[in-house]
């Protein structure tokens, strides 16, 4: 939806900063992947829209950051440039997003290169800025490995809302239970045999999940027919169960047998 | 009156003017009017509701658009403004409304949008 500036290097994904931070494959998975082991110097993969103060409140443990005991290395932040100071090797800016303090970006600068990378961005602007968190003799600053003037202002305001999407995603991970499972919770007893996490977060909707998992479980060679699905799920009109099985169907996850009333899973189960 | 950029400055809307009386925020608006002294203008929020921004020196160029305003709250409700920035709306219109839309919602989950820093939450 919102442009796309050439994208990141450090597996952004997708092509938008516009969420999708959490779902996209590019290593971004949630932080709950690694919440069972404890590896001694785990790099976090994701990169987390913050806001400044938020950087600065962050509980530091020798070179990790943590916010609500997950870990922060790579953050976004957007803020208005105050300062800037060109120096041989960096350029230093100061940054205000108006949440704290101004915040130090370091960004350093490719003395081989010709002039394009260095060009230092005026006081004024607003920008993107995606880099690591660090601290040195106590100080909080970022050194960045982008920053992106905002061409389109919405993009401000849509990091407002992406910060507040993740820091309320990270704090439900954390309280989540860890089988995935357990939060597909339709109010139907036979969802929760169903296998792995499958049920919210592959796109299908509540609907469509309840029905493909109905499909799925029948180990009749004809399937399952639409009357069968209909006497199972009381809550769902026929019109919504026969559009649920058509989206199944040309998405490939279902196909009909012996007549276009009866499916079956195309997973083996 | 100390510099406010060194701190917090909460986003607000028009009708938070009241509960912000001598703190410093931050408002974005659409110019309305321009005082002829240059020393005032009106901005109207994604609510359509107005705020008077009130300048020491007066404007030395025409503003217009939407503008970004960091100020104190005065006691009759306007900002004496400090600083101010123009949204560049050169590529895309800047939605006011949308705008105000996300100040609900960081008003509503200030855990997760904190102005001002406070450890270990």
């Amino acid at each position: 939806m919102w442009s796309s500036h050439g994208g990141f290097e450090s597996g952004f994904g997708g092509s938008s900063i516009g969420g999708g931070y959490t779902q996209s494959p590019g290593g971004f998975g949630s932080p709950t992947a690694t919440q069972g082991e404890k590896k001694q110097r785990s790099r976090s993969q994701n990169i987390v829209p913050c806001t400044v103060s938020q950087l600065l409140a962050a509980e530091q443990v020798d070179e990790t950051f943590k916010i609500r005991e997950v870990e922060i290395s790579q953050v976004v932040i957007i803020g208005i440039i105050r300062q800037a100071e060109k120096a041989p090797t960096n350029i230093l800016y100061k940054v205000d997003d108006m949440t704290a303090a101004l915040m130090d970006v370091r960004q350093w600068v490719d003395t081989d290169e010709a002039g394009t990378e260095n060009v230092v961005v005026p006081p004024g602007t607003y920008v993107k800025v995606a880099g690591h968190l660090r601290s040195f003799q106590n100080k909080r600053s970022l050194v960045a490995f982008k920053i992106m003037p905002l061409e389109d202002m919405n993009e401000f305001t849509t990091h407002l809302l992406e910060v507040v999407s993740a820091h309320m995603s990270l704090r439900k991970n954390m309280t989540a239970p860890k089988i995935p499972q357990s939060r597909g919770s339709f109010g139907m007893a036979e969802m929760a045999n169903y296998g792995s996490g499958s049920s919210v977060m592959n796109g299908l909707t509540a609907h469509q999940s309840q029905v493909l998992n109905l499909i799925k479980s029948c180990s009749d060679p004809e399937g399952l027919s639409l009357k069968e699905l209909k006497s199972q799920l009381h809550n769902i009109n026929m019109t919504t169960i026969k559009q649920a099985v058509e989206f199944l169907s040309s998405e490939g996850h279902i196909y009909s047998t012996v007549d276009d009333d009866h499916y079956k899973s195309t997973d083996a189960e | 009156m100390g510099d406010v950029h060194e701190g917090p400055r909460p986003r607000i809307a028009t009708r938070h003017l009241a509960q912000h009386l001598g703190q410093p925020v931050c408002f974005v608006g659409r110019v309305e009017k321009i005082h002829p002294s240059g020393k005032l203008f009106i901005l109207s929020d994604g609510e359509g509701k107005n705020t008077t921004i009130e300048l020491t020196d007066p404007l030395d160029e025409e503003i217009s658009g939407i503008i970004e305003v960091v100020g104190r709250v005065t006691n009759q409700a306007t900002i004496m403004c400090m600083s101010y920035v123009q949204f560049r709306e050169d590529k895309s219109a800047f939605d006011l409304g949308l705008y105000n839309e996300a100040l609900k919602i960081i008003h509503e989950f200030p855990e997760y949008y904190p102005f001002g820093v406070t450890k270990n939450d």
